[in-house]
């Protein structure tokens, strides 16, 4: 057994302390210690992007950091983006698409569309694309994924919370 | 109103762009894949031990030290493994095949880079990890074929004892008039044609978690395409009795064919559960899965063509080998490609004479078995590339050629020179409607007039029409020798004491959207509200057998086994609602959840009332011969195959500098026949050809002389990106199958099956004016480059 260290951050508004091995990924600390399954492993070679978290306000390859190594940070994973009643407007704009199938890769998707919308209101095509190569779907062809993102962007031009 | 309608249904479900059920809870990150399910505070983790040879012998394994580790249960090998599961081999009944099996775990020997050696039990994935660091294995290096063309060389080594000369399987077939097609041909038109080894990538990697249960029984979760067959499997394999046995498939993270394979962990991780009496769990990682999974489409073609001065195909020989790895693997062996390029590659065309020889070969390669589309795309890739050349040769238009040769509509159904039947289709309309929404008359007129060279890339457009085998049922398994593959699917739609419907279906969803679509059938098959339906699947326990998910296969055979289910209840609930009527049966039309008798509306029965009746929740008795409860079965077998059609057409742009292609149009005329859910539909298809670019453009396994995977990570097996993929024109005829039960045709492999020839023929277009030969795939920067620098462009 390696050893383990204390580490304390917040996660989706909520201050989590815990006891981890020094060699605990990100990704499984958040899935496995908080139940925050959301949060999915594709590669591990920090290449898929389905493990996208929002580190300190950007995005982050949870598969890429340990654990230990983000110990004051502030973490926010996608079970922070919808309340019980409604879906966040970028959820419910990867809905009203079609940008999903077998939502795997979503949650990663979701959390960078996120860091793009709050830095850029007002995305074109391209911006979007380029922003999108962060993470790999296989099913859906990228293109009702493109367009939700976008009219996401309208929607919350239009008002909607961040 | 007819007794065979009697109620009446069609509430228009079915065709409409119905939103997914399933989004709500996967965009909330509750998704519950097999590593996200909670697994018992006791449960082991596995991991394996790999082979970093494609040949060699195992001369000894150490595992004294990994076993010493604080925290590992247990570290088993071959020998061990092969006490608890019996050698796994895929029966195909194919004159000229060979069976072979393998051990779960390698026993003496390994045949390709990646199989397993020994597996680690421990307390956590990371000491199971651990564990296999310190496992030693001693091996002697032997010869390595890893090659289609050096497999059966005299000289090249035997990749399996059973499988004389590495020829899994050679297959033949030949009309009388080949000869004479020949004879008779105004031109010979030939081409060799090679296909790049790929695989599907899921997202999610695959995965298990075996849990007994009480009796002995064993719950077992697995990231499968095929619940029921791995669950026979497991009971044949493992000799425990398949009822005790449940197969649970949570949600998978997409599957695309690969999933529906039976893999040596999966018996491993069952086997373990069973003998230590005790939960345990494996996940994949990448390098694992890039290893392990099967592989597809390492293929070649040489195929030649009679032709006659009008560019008709008088008779066509292909001579087909396919790589079939390390092991023929199950369930449908290594066969899957070289029986299915053989029998599809006639597509929409009237070639009547025809003639194939068809090899599965044996090499130290990772198993090949099924991937989205199997076969087609190279198959297509190889007559639609045919096409063409007849088209240079007879300066003919490339959609002309095809129009001379397709299958009229007027003359379906159509049966094929290998006995396929066409019921209905759109082959010529298909073609036609792409090239109006494509402009491709006006992309042929600039490319006259301003050349293909413009702004220094070379721009050129590529069609392919196809044919999609779907839905295909017991009697199209028999005629590719799969004799223990069933065909049917089965449905319960059942009518709960409120009044609410609950569906079982015997498949299991990868991302295909089911809980909508079969919603979607059953509510207007059995004249519910859309929103009283509620369908399951993927749990053995849960209904009756079936054949499961792949090859296009749901809606076709759990759109029709759901759709005879739907009627029977109907038919109950209508017997019952004349009897509490005091009408006849024949007179009750069941609508939007009530029913009534014919045109008397107002005095309507909802679902509950009459459900309370047949549940004996009322005070009615129920009518005379009439079982309890609203639940019915039915199973249904589709025909032979269930033939879609589509026409893809790729305008593309070669860069004359660094041979980089853009996409820069892309247009799908698709015809699956009835249409359950048009949404789903384009998702199905964009999301196809999203796969075929990557195939046909970058996507390749690359193996060394050693047998060594060059491209064990996803950044060096390059996926298709937001950028790579472009924005689509689809359009959909809808010729309703007249020969499947609801008029469903399959869509799930049409994006990929068209994609590879249109976008290898567009660069092929585009490359024209340079006389270079475009028969290969991947069409890397490196390769076009090349080509162009050659012929001085």
């Amino acid at each position: 057994m390696t050893d383990e260290y204390q580490v304390k951050v917040t996660v989706n508004g909520r201050i989590r302390e815990s006891r981890v091995e020094a060699r605990w990924l990100l990704a499984d600390y958040l899935r496995h210690d908080l139940g925050l399954t959301g949060t999915h492993i594709g590669c591990e070679q920090g290449v898929c992007g389905a493990c996208t978290v929002l580190l300190d306000g950007r995005t982050a390859r949870s598969c890429l950091h340990f654990a230990v190594a983000v110990d004051g940070s502030d973490i926010r994973t996608v079970e922070d983006l919808a309340d019980l009643d409604e879906l966040h407007p970028i959820q419910e704009m990867f809905h009203r698409k079609h940008a999903l199938q077998c939502g795997f890769c979503t949650p990663g998707f979701l959390l960078t569309t996120v860091e793009l919308l709050e830095r850029n209101a007002d995305p074109d095509e391209a911006t979007i694309r380029e922003t999108l190569m962060n993470n790999v779907c296989r099913c859906t062809g990228y293109a009702n994924i493109v367009d939700a993102v976008a009219e996401a962007a309208v929607e919350l031009r239009r008002g909607h919370r961040a | 109103m007819s007794s065979d309608r009697q109620g009446a249904v069609g509430h228009g479900a079915v065709g409409q762009s119905v939103l997914r059920r399933e989004d709500d809870y996967l965009l909330r990150g509750q998704g519950r894949f097999v590593d996200d399910l909670p697994a018992p505070i006791n449960t082991l983790h596995l991991a394996f031990v790999l082979s970093p040879y494609a040949h060699a012998r195992i001369l000894s394994i150490d595992v004294s030290e990994a076993r010493a580790l604080d925290g590992v249960v247990d570290v088993l090998t071959g020998p061990d493994l092969a006490a608890l599961v019996k050698p796994i081999a895929a029966q195909i009944e194919l004159p000229g095949y060979h069976l072979n099996s393998r051990n779960v775990l390698a026993v003496d020997e390994v045949r390709f880079a990646g199989e397993a050696v020994a597996v680690v039990v421990a307390e956590s994935h990371y000491l199971a990890e651990d564990g296999i660091e310190l496992v030693q294995v001693d091996y002697e290096p032997l010869p390595v074929v890893v090659k289609i063309d050096e497999a059966t060389d005299p000289a090249a080594p035997q990749v399996n004892p059973t499988v004389p000369g590495n020829v899994y399987y050679e297959g033949r077939f030949k009309t009388d008039g080949v000869a004479a097609g020949f004879d008779a041909a105004a031109h010979v038109i030939s081409e060799d044609f090679r296909s790049n080894r790929v695989t599907a990538v899921p997202i999610e990697p695959r995965g298990c978690l075996a849990v007994p249960e009480q009796a002995g029984n064993l719950v077992f979760y697995s990231s499968t395409q095929i619940h029921h067959l791995l669950r026979t499997a497991l009971a044949e394999f493992l000799d425990v009795s398949e009822s005790t046995l449940r197969v649970v498939v949570p949600d998978v993270g997409g599957g695309f064919g690969i999933k529906a394979a039976l893999y040596p962990e999966e018996f491993v991780c069952a086997a373990l559960a069973l003998r230590l009496r005790q939960p345990v769990k494996w996940i994949q990682d990448r390098y694992g899965a890039l290893l392990t999974d099967v592989h597809a489409r390492d293929n070649r073609y040489r195929v030649e063509a009679a032709v006659d001065d009008h560019g008709i195909v008088l008779a066509l020989k292909a001579e087909i080998r396919t790589n079939g790895g390390a092991y023929s693997a199950l369930p449908f062996g290594c066969t899957l490609e070289t029986t299915g390029g053989a029998r599809m590659i006639v597509g929409p065309y009237r070639i009547e004479e025809y003639e194939y020889t068809a090899t599965a070969v044996a090499t130290h390669t990772a198993p090949v078995l099924a991937y989205r589309g199997v076969a087609q795309p190279v198959c297509f890739m190889a007559i639609e590339g045919i096409m063409d050349r007849i088209a240079r040769r007879l300066e003919l238009d490339p959609a002309e050629v095809r129009l001379r040769n397709m299958v009229p509509t007027s003359e379906l159904p159509w049966t094929n020179v290998v006995g396929v039947r066409y019921d209905t289709g759109s082959f010529i309309e298909s073609l036609n409607q792409a090239m109006e929404m494509a402009k491709y008359d006006e992309f042929r007129a600039r490319q006259a007039t301003q050349g293909r060279l413009v702004d220094g890339k070379y721009r050129g457009i590529g069609i392919c029409s196809f044919t999609e085998v779907s839905g295909t049922g017991a009697p199209g398994w028999r005629a590719r020798g799969l004799t223990r593959l069933p065909g049917f699917d089965s449905g319960t739609v059942k009518v709960e004491p409120t009044g609410k419907v609950t569906a079982f279906v015997s498949h299991a969803h990868s991302g295909q959207g089911h809980f909508t679509t079969f919603a979607q059938v059953v509510a207007d098959e059995l004249g519910a509200r859309l929103e009283d339906v509620t369908v399951f699947e993927g749990d053995t326990a849960a209904g009756p057998y079936g054949t499961n998910t792949f090859a296009s296969r749901s809606a076709v055979t759990g759109g029709g086994a759901l759709v005879r289910a739907s009627e029977k209840a109907r038919l109950k609930l209508a017997r019952i609602a004349a009897f509490m009527l005091e009408s006849t049966p024949e007179d009750i039309v069941v609508s939007d959840g009530q029913m009534y008798v014919a045109g008397v509306p107002s005095r309507a029965l909802s679902f509950q009332e009459v459900a309370e009746t047949a549940y004996a929740m009322n005070t009615f008795d129920l009518p005379e011969g009439e079982s309890f409860g609203i639940e019915e079965t039915d199973f249904y077998d589709p025909p032979l195959v269930t033939m879609a059609n589509a026409t893809h057409i790729a305008q593309v742009a070669v860069d004359a500098g660094d041979g980089t292609v853009d996409i820069e149009g892309y247009t799908v005329v698709h015809d699956c026949g009835r249409i359950i859910n048009p949404m789903i539909v384009d998702g199905q298809v964009m999301g196809g050809v999203a796969q075929g670019i990557g195939e046909a453009l970058m996507e390749e396994f690359v193996y060394d002389p050693d047998g060594q995977v060059r491209t064990a990570t996803l950044a060096d097996y390059l996926l298709p990106s937001s950028v790579d993929v472009p924005n689509f024109q689809i359009a959909h005829i809808e010729s309703p199958s007249i020969d499947a039960v609801g008029g469903f045709k399959g869509v799930g492999e049409g994006g990929v099956i068209g994609a590879v020839p249109a976008l290898v023929n567009a660069v092929a277009d585009a490359l024209f004016d340079l006389d270079v030969n475009v028969n290969t795939k991947p069409l890397r920067p490196a390769l076009l480059s090349g080509l162009i620098r050659e012929a001085g462009g």
